[in-house]
């Protein structure tokens, strides 16, 4: 074998090698960032339920509720910003399964909730929520948190 | 008043235009007088720029709100050192700041170079005065920092800062950064200029030497402060997250310390020509690309500006343009760049050399697909797939832990190749000192130790080792010589080998980082709801949460949690975490509190109080942390060590 079929071969072993621990770095470490918007959620919805799914909205203002005791917060997501007039439509009502909100969630923050729907399809419970503060400023900075 | 700066601006694209042309009729027609035109335009785009700069800084400090850009970025409420330091709070500013550190770089080049090189100097010039000439251009026509706002819109207050930028690691971290990022352009200048003129001997890397260390060393700063600034003050009880922009800062440096490192080569075997200038290159246009990343917000951010689709295409332009002549030139010289010797052994160390290459490349490959699978998988799939910590993390140990092992292997292995006898010399004292540094940590944290915490104390440990062996051997030489103590000697080396010795310090540094950074894998963390006089317990902690009261009254309000820390039933500290709402900004923002020890910080977040009068804390246990900031520290001593200025030392060839 000449020196150059020698390498080559090398070569695309350790690029099969490197791509398949790629690949499998890929699914555990894919934070799927990609989301649907309310209303494609809600289209979707029948056979969302009990799906793994991210939906983005704004938080419908005096919709948050904390509670300490069960450890959790509640509130409505839409999918127009409430500052923006119109019909804010059907809200999907959350409830996030601990206290640890980041700190531009607020009402009226754009949100990104991760979470499942319940069996009944009524109330999506989130696992993880995201804020954005609103695109007032050129520069967004707030955490990783922050989308 | 501010009218002045967008003449000087004006004003200096087009000197750098002329600047341009005698650079080009200097090059191409070997035509020296115009060698000295083209420098002097160089200094004249620089005072302009300087004037320019000048003029933004008095706008921010006199309350200018008929500025669009000043009033956007401060207000009157901030003090004068945050209202400064708003000059790049946002994109027109920011590249204005990185121009000015282009023309600050290119003049000092031009008058330190002034007698030497006179055959390269129009090239270098010709880059230098492009680069400046395109953000000349971004900044008249395109971002312009000096847009007024109409008369009637004129206000009496502006916006004001971001305010997790009004700190004060906010006002060094981003000059430390853009000194580093935009300092590359000289030795990728002088890269150019070998290939245009094709002299490719070793003028060019023994000249950008110290012009390669000092943006290295402001680029390794800037890094670790952007760390410290986010752990300090974005409230997740982290440093590091992978985030897109800091990836963006973080990817020159990669290709940057390969070519610190295989450059030696070039120095001491006349190999790896076409390598070396490819990773110049590389360095180079990673540095535009990271700009082009953090401003254009091609992938979303935490730190990324406001996009607009005209800076977009120019910018990407403008990098594209700058990869492509330079691989042109490159690929027109290969036949002369073809090397003259092989590797003879892969025990030698440059082949160790060439491995770490490889493994700095692959990490930058990671980094790179990584931080830009979203925009990959968006236009492949319609979805857009953001990759987390977990991915980059698990795809980079690998690499993380191989570098770590050749750079304790690199200094003892000789040049060419190695015989099995000098191995074993060589290898038993740094191989017992890894096996010892194992068996350490494996006592001090027992069952609780993770796989990769194990394996950097290990490797850390063998590269200790080796730098302490090639120190007393060298030491117990001179001081047999009689001449010497220990102490003088080991000044002498660092004066005499300053390369070799002063890097084994950079190693030692690196050394701490890593071993901060894997004291993460043992993180605690823990969230609980408290009423006052009720305590969190965490490994060992107390946290007994005492009240809260609210901030006095300033440019933000909030409260701050007072905590009681014990450990055991022996009192540390009172921890003061804080909840924080800027009213101009409308932004809230949870300021940390830190008790830090060499063996661990304990890390507290008020994620909220509560209506009931409880208080949700976040709270984290963070192994090793302070190791990084020491290592930070080691690392830059090193640094300094290797590029400190030595008056009895000429240009002469250094040893390594």
């Amino acid at each position: 074998m000449s020196k150059g079929v020698q390498i080559a071969g090398g070569a695309t072993l350790v690029a099969l090698l490197l791509g398949w621990y790629a690949a499998s770095n890929l699914e555990a470490g894919a934070s799927f960032a990609y989301f649907k918007t309310l209303s494609e959620f809600q289209a979707a919805q029948p056979e969302l339920i009990g799906h793994h799914a991210r939906v983005h909205g704004y938080v419908a203002l005096g919709s948050i509720q904390r509670d300490v005791a069960a450890k959790q917060v509640r509130f409505h997501v839409q999918g127009e910003p409430p500052h923006a007039g119109g019909a804010p439509g059907q809200p999907l009502e959350v409830v996030f399964g601990s206290l640890e909100t980041p700190d531009l969630f607020k009402d009226g923050a754009e949100v990104v909730v991760e979470g499942r729907l319940s069996e009944a399809g009524d109330v999506f419970h989130a696992d993880k929520v995201m804020a954005k503060c609103p695109s007032k400023f050129e520069s967004a900075a707030g955490g990783p948190a922050a989308i | 008043m501010s009218d002045l700066g967008a003449y000087a601006l004006r004003f200096a694209l087009l000197i750098a235009l002329l600047g341009l042309v005698a650079g080009f009729r200097a090059g191409i027609g070997r035509r020296p007088e115009w060698t000295r035109v083209a420098e002097r335009s160089v200094f004249v785009v620089s005072g302009c720029v300087a004037l320019a700069i000048g003029v933004l800084f008095a706008a921010f400090a006199s309350f200018d709100y008929q500025l669009a850009y000043v009033a956007a970025h401060s207000a009157r409420s901030m003090a004068l050192p945050y209202r400064l330091a708003a000059l790049w709070g946002g994109q027109a500013g920011s590249l204005l700041l990185w121009l000015f550190i282009l023309s600050a770089y290119s003049s000092a080049c031009v008058a330190l170079q002034r007698r030497q090189n006179r055959s390269l100097m129009p090239w270098v010039v010709v880059v230098l005065l492009a680069n400046a000439t395109f953000f000349l251009v971004l900044l008249c026509f395109v971002t312009d920092p000096f847009e007024k706002l109409p008369h009637a819109a004129a206000l009496s207050d502006g916006a004001g800062l971001n305010p997790l930028l009004q700190h004060p690691v906010m006002m060094i971290h981003p000059v430390m950064l853009y000194t580093g990022l935009v300092g590359f352009v000289v030795p990728f200048a002088f890269a150019f200029a070998a290939l245009a003129t094709g002299e490719l001997g070793d003028t060019w890397f023994r000249t950008t030497r110290r012009w390669t260390l000092v943006p290295w060393l402001f680029l390794s700063i800037g890094i670790m402060l952007g760390g410290r600034w986010a752990y300090e003050v974005l409230g997740w009880g982290g440093y590091w997250g992978w985030d897109p922009v800091e990836n963006a800062s973080f990817m020159p440096w990669l290709p940057a310390t390969a070519y610190l490192h295989s450059v030696m080569i070039q120095e001491k075997r006349n190999m790896l020509k076409t390598w070396n200038l490819l990773l110049i290159g590389l360095t180079y246009t990673l540095c535009l690309f990271g700009t082009f990343l953090t401003r254009s917000g091609v992938v979303q951010s935490v730190h990324a500006f406001a996009q607009t689709p005209l800076f977009t295409t120019v910018f990407l332009g403008y990098v594209l343009a700058t990869a492509g002549v330079f691989l042109g030139v490159l690929l027109a010289r290969r036949k002369q760049l073809r090397s003259e010797q092989r590797i003879e052994s892969f025990v030698s160390r440059e082949a160790s050399f060439l491995l770490n290459n490889w493994l700095f490349i692959a990490l930058l490959m990671v980094v790179f697909w990584g931080t830009l699978f979203p925009v990959f998988s968006e236009a492949l799939t319609g979805k857009r797939i953001a990759l987390g910590p977990k991915f980059f993390n698990g795809m980079a140990f690998v690499p993380t832990l191989l570098l770590l092992f050749l750079t304790g292997v690199g200094p003892l292995i000789a040049w060419r190749r190695s015989s099995p006898s000098l191995l074993r010399r060589q290898f038993t004292l740094p191989a017992a000192a890894g096996v010892a540094g194992g068996l350490l940590i494996w006592a001090w944290y027992g069952s609780e130790l993770e796989f990769y915490l194990l394996m950097v104390s290990a490797l850390g440990a063998f590269v200790t080792g080796t730098v302490v062996q090639e120190y007393t051997r060298a030491i117990r030489v001179r001081v047999r010589k009689g001449e010497e103590n220990a102490l003088q000697a080991f000044a002498s080396l660092l004066r005499k080998n300053q390369q070799r010795y002063g890097g084994y310090i950079v190693h030692l540094g690196v050394v701490l980082v890593l071993l901060g950074t894997a004291g993460s894998v043992l993180n605690e963390e823990r969230l609980e709801n408290v009423r006052p006089g009720s305590e969190i317990r965490l490994h060992g902690y107390r946290l007994r949460y005492l009240t809260a009261e609210a901030l006095p009254a300033q440019h933000y309000g909030g409260a701050q949690a007072r905590i009681a820390l014990y450990r055991d039933e022996q009192p540390l500290a009172v921890m003061l975490p804080e909840k924080r709402m800027y009213w101009l900004e409308q932004q809230p923002a949870s300021i940390p509190s830190i008790y830090s020890t060499l063996q661990e910080d304990l890390y507290v977040i008020l994620t909220a109080l509560e209506a009931d009068g409880s208080a949700t804390l976040k709270v984290y246990r963070n192994p090793l942390v302070s190791w990084i900031w020491i290592g930070g520290a080691v690392f830059v001593l090193g640094t300094l060590a290797v590029m400190w200025p030595h008056p009895n030392r000429g240009a002469g060839p250094r040893s390594g």
